[in-house]
């Protein structure tokens, strides 16, 4: 149940999408939330959209797993929505209720955001559904590296990222525990939370932070014991290396955003 | 009170698991089919039925992901059956409102309790569980002090601390505390000695059993076979989510080849004495501790020295002494 509640967790699978650069899919991720953003018509969003399925196509991921991780935004794409419907007026009325007024302006936009946002987030998942959080933090550690000469932390950023996104799973199972352990000893926790709710709340929590205080300490001794200080002279298992699936990629996704561009023209 | 298992099964698939409930009288053999296919996984426990009877000190035994622990959550209601149920005293756990009522009188221990310590001082985490249980403050009180006194730990010298001052062996104590304080009929125990050392392992065990004496129910889960021989009434031996064998101590670990099979190995003077017993030693006992088979073996030993003993003709051309050398060696391995 755990690893269900973590978004666009990383799906195993062999594809051209899978063994790109993460350093080349970071900043492509990127480019593609621009491009999705750019497209002003609904037309140049179906492009976007078909080449976002496109890529999802590459991946080989099963789109049970894409509908899994989206699942919990969902809520998101439906509030905006939502707020789109009632706050944008505009053409014909279909409905109207005292303050609540449907019209013509505000369906259409509400699909258009609505549409737009899932695109932005089916974005996002890709890089996340495709590349395993070593990766990632590997790849924003070399993105900021240039940025460490003007004294950024790039090389700590990026452990910090991998070992939070490393402790997620963790935190989740022992959270489990503690909950469990509480009700057993005739804790509510799903009684009115303004109403001793607080009280209740930090018997999950002070265990939970005692438990990551003591993995930290844990932790920090054994990358001590590994000779761990800093980012000086660290080398890579397996260096990051540029290869033509990186070309083909970048190549599709500029296609893409000049795609978009020339159709908002149309 | 009894707590009685029927036909249960456990699928983590929670989702699915509900779909089932409805048509659960037409799935049973297409479940069954299930298992066949895909042996490991998708079930925690299935088809298990046995019953923790009132005053009993019964032991759980299996493998790392045998079941053991989502065996125990299910006997204070912490989870459902996914097929089949568990009844205390005649009630249902799934049905609504039971299981909050029977949580009062099943303590469960977790593994590692220490772990679950939250408030600002002693008094207070001991608390949680009667203050939930909205009893009157002087009870509460009461309570604490007798929960406290229990474990061996003084109200007056620790009460007002924090629980995160107190060392290794005084917090998995004052956690102890948290759940006798709700005064349970049955004390569900998982691995309470884990990570202690010989000596605070020793006292932990002696407690369990001294409250087992005062005529509580405890259900205890254990990787030590030592432990549960000497202290459990009946051994419950879980394989793969199923019960692999349910008996007196005695029952269970005769056959160590079977046990051994499902990743368990017997006590370590019973695996002993079954050694010795096949290199012809006369040893007539179901079950063996380390006194009761040093005492044999001497009186064996004693009667070879005086040649009245039919051992040396049982053993072959082998000395005895060379043969319980060897054993010895064999047994230390198992030990380790």
């Amino acid at each position: 149940m755990a690893e269900r509640a973590i978004i666009g967790q990383y799906w195993p699978e062999e594809s051209v999408v899978h063994a790109m650069d993460p350093r080349v899919k970071f900043v492509l991720s990127l480019v593609l939330m621009a491009a999705v953003f750019c497209a002003a018509t609904p037309l140049s969003l179906a492009v976007a959209a078909l080449f976002v399925v496109g890529f999802y196509a590459a991946s080989r991921i099963p789109l049970i797993q894409v509908v899994r991780a989206l699942a919990p935004l969902l809520v998101l794409v439906v509030l905006t929505a939502l707020l789109n419907v009632l706050f944008v007026q505009g053409g014909q009325v279909y409905f109207q209720w005292g303050v609540i007024c449907i019209s013509e302006k505000g369906l259409q936009s509400a699909v258009f955001i609505g549409c737009r946002l899932l695109l932005l987030l089916m974005g996002m998942s890709l890089l996340t559904l495709t590349t395993t959080t070593l990766d990632i933090t590997a790849a924003f550690e070399r993105l900021m590296a240039p940025l460490a000469r003007i004294g950024l932390p790039a090389h700590e950023l990026g452990m910090i990222l991998g070992i939070a996104l490393r402790f997620l799973p963790q935190f989740m199972t022992e959270l489990g525990v503690i909950y469990r352990a509480q009700v057993s000893r005739g804790a509510h926790f799903n009684v009115n939370p303004f109403k001793g709710g607080v009280r209740t709340l930090t018997a999950l929590m002070v265990p939970l932070f005692a438990s990551a205080f003591r993995h930290a300490e844990t932790l920090s001794g054994a990358m001590e014991a590994r000779c761990y200080h800093g980012g000086v002279g660290i080398t890579r298992l397996n260096p990051l290396a540029l290869t033509w699936r990186d070309g083909v990629g970048t190549g599709a996704i500029l296609l893409m955003l000049a795609a978009v561009i020339a159709v908002n023209f149309i | 009170m009894r707590l009685a298992f029927e036909d249960v099964s456990y699928s983590y698939d929670g989702g699915q698991a509900k779909r089932r409930r409805g048509k659960r009288a037409a799935e049973k053999q297409e479940r069954r089919a299930d298992w066949g296919n895909a042996p490991d996984a998708r079930w925690a426990l299935r088809e298990v039925t046995f019953a923790v009877e009132p005053g009993e000190f019964l032991g759980v035994a299996g493998h790392t992901g045998s079941g053991k622990s989502t065996l125990i959550q299910h006997m204070n209601g912490l989870v459902h059956p996914t097929c089949g149920r568990v009844t205390a005293d005649g009630e249902d756990l799934a049905a609504k409102g039971v299981a909050a009522k029977v949580r009062s009188r099943v303590g469960l221990v977790f593994q590692y309790p220490e772990n679950q310590l939250f408030a600002t001082t002693v008094y207070d985490d001991v608390a949680f569980g009667p203050r939930n249980m909205k009893l009157s403050e002087d009870e509460v009180a009461r309570r604490v002090e007798q929960a406290l006194a229990l474990v061996g730990l003084s109200v007056d010298e620790i009460g007002e601390r924090s629980p995160f001052d107190l060392s290794g062996g005084q917090q998995r104590r004052a956690a102890f505390a948290g759940v006798l304080a709700m005064e349970p009929e049955v004390l569900v125990l998982d691995e309470p000695v884990a990570g202690l050392d010989p000596l605070s392992r020793a006292d932990f065990l002696a407690l369990i059993a001294s409250f087992h004496a005062s005529g509580m129910t405890v259900v205890m889960v254990s990787h030590s076979m030592e432990d549960l021989a000497v202290l459990a009434d009946r051994i419950l031996v879980l394989s793969e989510g199923s019960v692999f064998s349910l008996g007196a101590p005695a029952e269970v670990f005769a056959d160590p080849a079977a046990l051994k099979a499902v990743g368990l190995a017997a006590p370590a003077p019973q695996a002993f004495a079954n050694a010795l017993r096949e290199a012809g030693f006369a040893l007539n006992r179901a079950l063996y501790d380390e006194e009761a088979l040093a005492a044999d073996i001497a009186a064996q030993l004693d009667g070879i020295a005086n040649g009245t003993g039919e051992v040396a003709a049982d053993a072959g051309n082998a000395a005895p002494g060379a043969a319980c050398g060897d054993l010895c060696a064999e047994g230390g391995v198992d030990h380790g």
